[in-house]
């Protein structure tokens, strides 16, 4: 291994980083313009970056793997990278407007550092690398969680995110030192071997149940989701759904792969009524308060960014459902149920930064009568929202169903986690509640005369195309899910 | 005794005193303080095992606290930051101030 190999395989995350620093000096160049559609050029040389790390990952120019597991090139993880490199474009595209903030190079910049983590946190198989490349990616999304300074929410929603986040991170490298101390390894695959046979040391068990602290903090799941609705109500909407988005891949991949590949001998069983000690119980709990908290708390919400924090958390919930069952199948099943759900998301938010851009809020009143005044975008919204209440032919609903069958299809068959499938599939007929009501405001309410309907400055034309591209690709991975299946090594024999 | 035993007694110690600091705290700022305690309370048990511990591969254990001690530099800045933020908005570093969003 040379460093020209080395620079190869990191090429994807050099041209982001590249591209970060490029968007800085182009938009020193544009600074004199104001902020606005007129100074965009810091986001189209970071689109730009996203685009060509994606091709290098597609084409498999950086497969490969750095010694000790810090960067692993895989042909999954190449996938998974490109596509969070895609939602990082995706991101950029939706604050094309830029109404939040005069420092667009930063935010720019910033995004792309963003992304830069995410897509290191998809490809290491070390802790040392995991947790430097999450807290890449946290310390970015802090920033651009308080990045709309006139608005007090923002900064507020960002120290609250911080401070939930900073902890988390404290319990996450405590608990890594502990596994480390218990086994003397930092990479997956020693962390595996010196594991195998060996009866659980309680050390690596606290330091397990502190790792699941902080990676379940990433995920959102509950108990520890308490930043998620404040984080995404207060960032500005691209921002929050970058947050939704790409860092929901990443820590799901994550936590995936690390559960399976390097903590694989400790699993434990979570069947009902005979549980072992290890990760599938603690995360078999995880996902049912996960499951019932987040559907039911967004029964009563009125803000759709607080609805989609609570939807989050739900959705956090069915994909650990798949990860406590473990197996070959997880990392496929999990990684394209992130994906579809990541382009949904990310496509929801961008109609709410639409609405929020033509009404000023993202309230249900700013919703009512959207179908009337764009067409489109209210189209979009249903696609999306139906396709995270599980509705087929839609992504939504083969990304549940292949979760659900590889926690059935775990432990040989034995149907041990049908309580947790059971429950999954009892709170998402729940979740049709508050999904239909919002999309009951957006197609049969009145429009609230008392709201301005301009449109903002800038025809937000890309905007729209972005959130159209979204919906395409929702509708499209739900009628031929094998075309993104097959890449991420998902074979036919799970399905029956 | 194993050394490990005392040195990581006082490693969890630490931890302990961070997280009451930054859960019992209402100023921002100790809030902030208790974390960084956490996050050296880790540090330290890094360095424990390192030095201590049946350790086939050198300096894992001094690099992990070295990489992390820098992390933990990054965090306090952004953290110090959003500090700020949120003293401009209310005139205060008080975290009970920060309840504009419920539900």
């Amino acid at each position: 291994m040379n460093f020209l190999d080395l620079a190869r395989i990191a090429s994807p995350e050099i041209a982001v980083v590249l591209g970060a620093l490029g968007a800085l000096a182009v938009d020193l160049a544009q600074r004199g313009r104001g902020a606005g559609s007129s100074r965009t050029g810091a986001i189209w040389v970071g689109v730009a970056s996203c685009v060509v790390a994606a091709l290098i990952l597609v084409l498999g120019g950086a497969t490969g793997a750095a010694p000790g597991g810090m960067l692993a090139n895989g042909p999954v993880v190449g996938w998974i990278k490109a596509i969070l490199a895609l939602l990082t474009a995706g991101t950029l595209l939706l604050s094309v407007r830029g109404g939040f903030t005069m420092h667009v190079g930063e935010f720019v910049a910033t995004v792309l550092l963003g992304g830069v983590g995410m897509m290191l946190i998809a490809s290491s198989e070390n802790v040392l690398m995991m947790f430097l490349a999450l807290e890449l990616a946290s310390v970015s999304l802090y920033i651009l969680t308080g990045f709309n300074k006139r608005d007090p929410q923002s900064g507020e929603a960002a120290l609250k995110y911080f401070l939930f986040g900073g902890m988390a991170g404290a319990f996450l490298l405590f608990g890594l030192s502990l596994i480390y101390g218990a086994t003397g390894a930092i990479e997956f695959q020693g962390i595996r071997a010196r594991l195998e046979g060996q009866p659980a040391h309680p050390l690596l068990l606290a330091g397990l149940v502190m790792v699941l602290v902080g990676l379940g903090f990433k995920v959102a799941a509950a108990p520890f989701h308490f930043w998620a609705p404040d984080a995404y109500q207060g960032a500005p909407t691209p921002a929050a759904g970058f947050i939704a988005a790409g860092s929901k891949v990443a820590a799901f991949f994550i936590l995936a792969k690390f559960t399976g590949m390097a903590l694989d001998e400790v699993s434990g069983r979570a069947n009902w009524g005979d549980f072992a000690s290890g990760w599938a119980p603690i995360l078999a709990l995880m996902a049912a308060a996960s499951m019932l908290w987040g559907n039911l708390a967004a029964l009563r919400q009125r803000n759709v960014k607080r609805l989609l924090a609570y939807s989050a958390v739900a959705h956090a919930g069915y994909t650990v459902v798949a990860i406590a069952a473990g197996g070959s199948e997880v990392v496929p099943a999990v990684g394209f149920y992130a994906v579809t759900y990541a382009f949904t998301t990310l496509g929801a938010f961008g109609v709410a930064g639409w609405v929020e851009a033509r009404t000023g809020g993202t309230d249900f009143e700013h919703f009512a009568g959207l179908s009337r005044r764009s067409p489109v975008a209210a189209l979009c919204l249903g696609v999306f929202l139906l396709s995270l209440a599980g509705i087929p032919p839609l992504a939504g609903f083969f990304g549940k169903f292949f979760l659900f069958l590889v926690a059935l299809n775990g432990d040989a068959g034995a149907l041990g986690l049908l309580w947790l499938v059971g429950l999954g599939t009892a709170t998402t007929c729940v979740s049709f509640y508050y999904y239909l009501r919002l999309l009951k405001v957006v197609f049969v309410d009145e429009i609230d005369p008392r709201l301005s309907t301009e449109p903002g400055d800038g025809s937000g034309l890309i905007e729209l195309t972005t959130i159209l591209v979204a919906a395409v690709v929702v509708v499209v991975a739900g009628c031929a899910p094998a075309l993104l299946l097959n890449p991420l090594g998902l074979t036919a024999t799970v399905v029956p | 005794m194993n050394p490990i035993v005392p040195h990581l007694i006082v490693a969890v110690l630490l931890f302990a005193i961070g997280m009451t600091g930054a859960l019992a705290r209402r100023n921002a700022i100790l809030t902030l303080v208790g974390i960084e305690i956490m996050l050296n309370a880790a540090n330290l048990s890094f360095v424990v095992f390192w030095r201590f511990g049946p350790n086939p591969d050198p300096q894992t254990g001094l690099m992990f606290a070295l990489f992390s001690i820098a992390v933990a530099a990054a965090e306090a800045a952004v953290g110090l930051a959003l500090i700020i933020v949120l003293f401009r908005h209310r005139r205060t570093t008080s975290l009970d101030a920060a309840d504009s969003m419920k539900g």
